[in-house]
């Protein structure tokens, strides 16, 4: 090698560096730039934002046109124009949107295309005649934004008629409170350049006009949670704030057509506005992190490739054929039987009839290594095909799979009993201090003072009215709201409120080993003997697509081109590179055809005790290295469970793998010897964690189907990047980055937001008592509620807003 | 200061006009998007292709 840098040039369509004068960095750039310029959309470069290397499939998108997927999917008006709504990966800025909705342009048919790109959705609309689904979808993949049909569409509609209600009450409060404020100012000028009493009574009576009709129009939500809170004998926020709000109207209404006394409805106005603010502003988060969840659901494949129908000869079945059809997953029956590629993942229980090959069974059980199958073997929906083609009769499809009893199960226990919230828990005894001290303060004045009966009832009305706890119900969704931002922001979303208060309590977690502590993939970590021995091996294993073979292929480059290549499959592999025969494989299969001598017995066996998978390598009949293959630990994982052990969490591990495996990493990252649980089914981590469930709360961390259960079953599940759709599901926080730091992030974050909360809380209940106190003695003013209600509100927003939760390297 | 009396109650018919033009806003689904909208306004060389029958995505059946 040389020291002279190579020229450098960018990729014509991302704008990554490219070495040696080369067009594109790959091969899906090259694609899309070739589509986009056959289309004459060049425009498409000029209103980038931001760009990243471009990703295309070859696949052809068959099942979109199939008639089952039809019926369900797409709705044809009276036009004779069929809808569909299509979720595209890859939405990122303007130019996207653009290069999108120019598709009626380029493909004859297309009526319209709509992006959402908050959403990520595209709704289409295309003349059956003229041209097809799958033609649309495979122009949008070569684009770049490979399309998938968009599941969410039934609550999309729900959502948008909540969301639109919402708003419309938002604007009603807002108008309100701008007029009201105008009506108030005029009559507090009054109050000090005289006015006279018909010119106030005006000024009262278009006051009570207003706010009467639409603070009851926009108030009526609270209205009716805290209905619903007290049929079901539970108390809620909105209990007392609904007191206020209707105490203020009725008493401010009584006192307009009495003609004397306060009213406060320009306070209460803004009270509701800023209540509707922040629930707005919360279900737009929650919606965000929801509809991304949702988005990873979205990407599940749904088809099989049908080899033979039920019934069918099973003989001769060979399993790389290319004449397997296409058919959406609910076609298939018991009986059928479909082929499996490589990379694939099998789409229903059955059992091999054609072909060999290794399956990566993590995701299911979490055991690390390989399972080798050949016909006759059971194997399970769920699983990864990694070595080569498979024929598979299906005995189970659907929910009647193994996997699919799994998630039933999942999906039966993910409906989380709600957590007594804090803030309701206040709300409570803040309800009954604020009515007892009403009824004094009536009585009190009453039977004390030289004033009348009317002026205790004003100064208790004044009392549940200055009192009304706005800042009280703003302090948690507004702390709430910044974390959840600021977490989104780093890619960890958390799906609502209760989740962050379940994390903010430290109790027992634990962790998931394969994919959550440990990359999920083998690589080879100890190698005894001859080194270079690992270049020869690495020759050998060139052509293979076996776990082992990647895993010794990236530990060392290959140093010569292999001949005569010999594989046994779940076995080992030989070859002849460079003139030598080399062998590799499980030590028994390698010891048949080389000699082995004590030391290199020595290497096995300590290999072996360590839980990690001996690999024999031969050389002209004679073993000259062993590697010992293992799933290498995060880099982060050790300092994250650091964090976590100094925020006051317990940890343990429990995962399906052998327990050999376990206790090698629980001993790598200091983990007590009994807080390792190796060997565990998805029941038994079902188990472990209700038995925890008891002392204390429990967060499960994982990534598998195998952990899904586990994490429904915790107070808080947290599913980590990569993982299985139903652990997403099952799971209150999922994780973007591949980092396991966030882990450690989220309690911490959990906890600095529950610190926020209790700050917030304690400045509302400060400024109740002293608002409180001056309705008792009875010196409050409206002026002065008017000026200190959204002094309150602001206070807890500035608190809010410094919380120290997810700020570091946000 | 007896205009109060027609101004006053004009002033809130305007207001109730405003707050119905903006129900209706919400209603025909213009707040529903709020991400794409604005950037779509950079789009300025060629007429889109779209044809009335299908003009509005919220608006088609499904």
């Amino acid at each position: 090698m040389t020291a002279v840098a190579l020229a450098r040039a960018s990729c014509i369509h991302c704008g990554l560096p490219v070495a040696g004068g080369a067009a594109f960095c790959c091969t899906g750039c090259e694609v899309v730039h070739g589509a986009i310029a056959e289309h004459g959309l060049d425009q498409f470069y000029a209103l980038r934002e931001a760009s990243a290397p471009a990703r295309t499939t070859a696949h052809d998108y068959g099942e979109l046109g199939d008639p089952a997927f039809q019926r369900v999917h797409v709705q044809v008006d009276a036009a004779g124009t069929a809808h569909t709504a299509l979720y595209l990966e890859d939405l990122r800025c303007t130019a996207c949107v653009w290069l999108v909705e120019r598709a009626p342009q380029c493909i004859p048919g297309v009526a319209d295309v709509r992006v959402d790109l908050g959403r990520g959705r595209a709704d289409v609309a295309w003349d059956p005649a003229a041209t097809s689904l799958p033609a649309i979808a495979r122009y949008l993949d070569r684009i770049g934004h490979p399309p998938h049909p968009y599941r969410g569409v039934e609550r999309d509609a729900l959502r948008r008629r909540e969301d639109r209600a919402l708003l419309t009450k938002l604007g009603v409060a807002g108008a309100a409170v701008g007029n009201l404020m105008l009506l108030a100012v005029a009559l507090y000028a009054g109050l000090f350049g005289g006015m006279s009493r018909g010119d106030a009574g005006l000024f009262r009576w278009a006051s009570m006009l207003v706010a009467v009709p639409a603070l009851g129009f926009a108030a009526a939500p609270f209205f009716r949670t805290a209905l619903g809170a007290l049929r079901a004998h539970r108390l809620h926020l909105d209990l007392p704030l609904s007191i206020g709000i209707a105490a203020g109207l009725g008493w401010g209404s009584a006192n307009v057509i009495r003609g004397v006394g306060e009213i406060y409805f320009d306070s209460l106005a803004m009270l509701v506005f800023l209540l509707l603010v922040a629930r707005w502003i919360v279900l737009r988060h929650h919606r965000r992190a929801s509809t991304a969840a949702e988005l990873l659901l979205a990407l599940t494949p749904s088809r099989a490739h049908r080899l033979a129908r039920a019934g069918e000869p099973a003989d001769a079945i060979d399993a790389a054929s290319d004449t397997a059809t296409e058919v959406p997953i609910e076609a298939i029956v018991p009986g059928d039987i479909v082929r499996v590629l490589v990379g694939e993942v099998i789409p229903v229980d059955g059992d091999v009839v054609a072909g060999r090959s290794t399956l990566d069974v993590g995701l299911l059980t979490g055991e690390s290594r390989p399972i080798d199958v050949a016909p006759g073997a059971a194997v399970h929906a769920g699983t990864v095909n990694v070595a080569s083609p498979l024929g598979v009769r299906a005995t189970a499809v659907g929910e009647v799979t193994r996997v699919g009893r799994l998630v039933a199960a999942i999906v039966a226990m993910s409906g989380k009993a709600p957590i007594e919230r804090l803030v309701d828990r206040i709300a409570g005894q803040f309800v009954a201090v604020v009515s007892t001290a009403a009824v004094l303060t009536l009585i009190g004045w009453s039977v004390f003072s030289v004033a009348s009966v009317a002026a205790g009832a004003e100064h208790a009305m004044a009392l549940l009215i200055v009192t009304c706890p706005c800042a009280l119900a703003l302090a948690t969704p507004l702390a709430v709201t910044v974390a959840l931002g600021r977490a989104a922001r780093r890619g960890v979303l958390i799906k609502g409120a209760d989740a962050l208060e379940r994390l903010a309590t430290p109790g027992t977690m634990f962790l998931d080993k394969t994919g959550t502590l440990t990359a999920g993939k083998l690589a080879v970590v100890t190698w005894r003997g001859d080194v270079g021995a690992a270049r020869l091996a690495s020759a050998v294993e060139t052509g293979s697509d076996h776990p082992i073979a990647r895993a010794l292929r990236a530990h060392a480059t290959p140093a010569a081109p292999a001949e005569q290549i010999c594989e046994e499959l779940g076995r080992g592999i030989s070859a002849t590179v460079a003139g030598r025969r080399i062998a590799v494989g499980a030590p028994a299969w390698v010891r048949q055809r080389s000699k082995s001598h004590p030391a290199v017995e020595g290497w096995i066996a300590e290999i072996a005790e360590r839980g990690e998978t001996p690999i024999a390598i031969a050389s002209d009949g004679l073993i000259v290295a062993v590697a010992g293959l293992a799933d290498p630990i995060r880099d982060d994982a050790h300092a994250a469970l650091d964090r976590l052990a100094s925020l006051g969490w317990e940890i343990h591990l429990l995962s399906g793998d052998d327990a050999r495996v376990v206790h090698r990493v629980g001993a790598a990252l200091d983990v007590p010897w009994s807080r390792r649980h190796g060997a565990a089914s998805p029941e038994d981590k079902v188990a472990a964690v209700t038995a925890a469930r008891a002392l204390g709360p429990v967060v499960m961390v994982g990534d598998g189907v195998n952990d899904a259960a586990a994490m429904a079953a915790a107070s808080a599940g947290i599913a980590v990047s990569g993982a299985a759709e139903i652990a997403i599901e099952a799971a209150d926080v999922v994780l973007r980055s591949p980092s396991i730091a966030d882990v450690a992030a989220v309690a911490a974050g959990a906890q600095a937001t529950l610190a926020t909360i209790r700050r917030n809380l304690r400045c509302s209940l400060v400024y109740n008592l002293v608002a409180g106190g001056l309705a008792v003695s009875g010196l409050i003013h409206p002026l002065i509620a008017a000026a200190v209600m959204p002094l309150s509100s602001l206070t807890v927003l500035a608190s809010s807003l410094r919380s120290k939760a997810f700020r570091e390297r946000a | 200061m007896t205009i109060l009396y027609l101004i006053l109650p004009l002033a809130l018919v305007i207001a109730g006009a405003a707050v119905c033009a903006f129900a209706w806003t919400v209603r025909s689904g213009q707040l529903d998007d709020v991400d794409t909208p604005p950037r779509r306004i950079l789009f300025d060389d060629q007429p889109a292709p779209r044809r009335a029958g299908s003009a509005r995505a919220a608006d088609t059946p499904r």
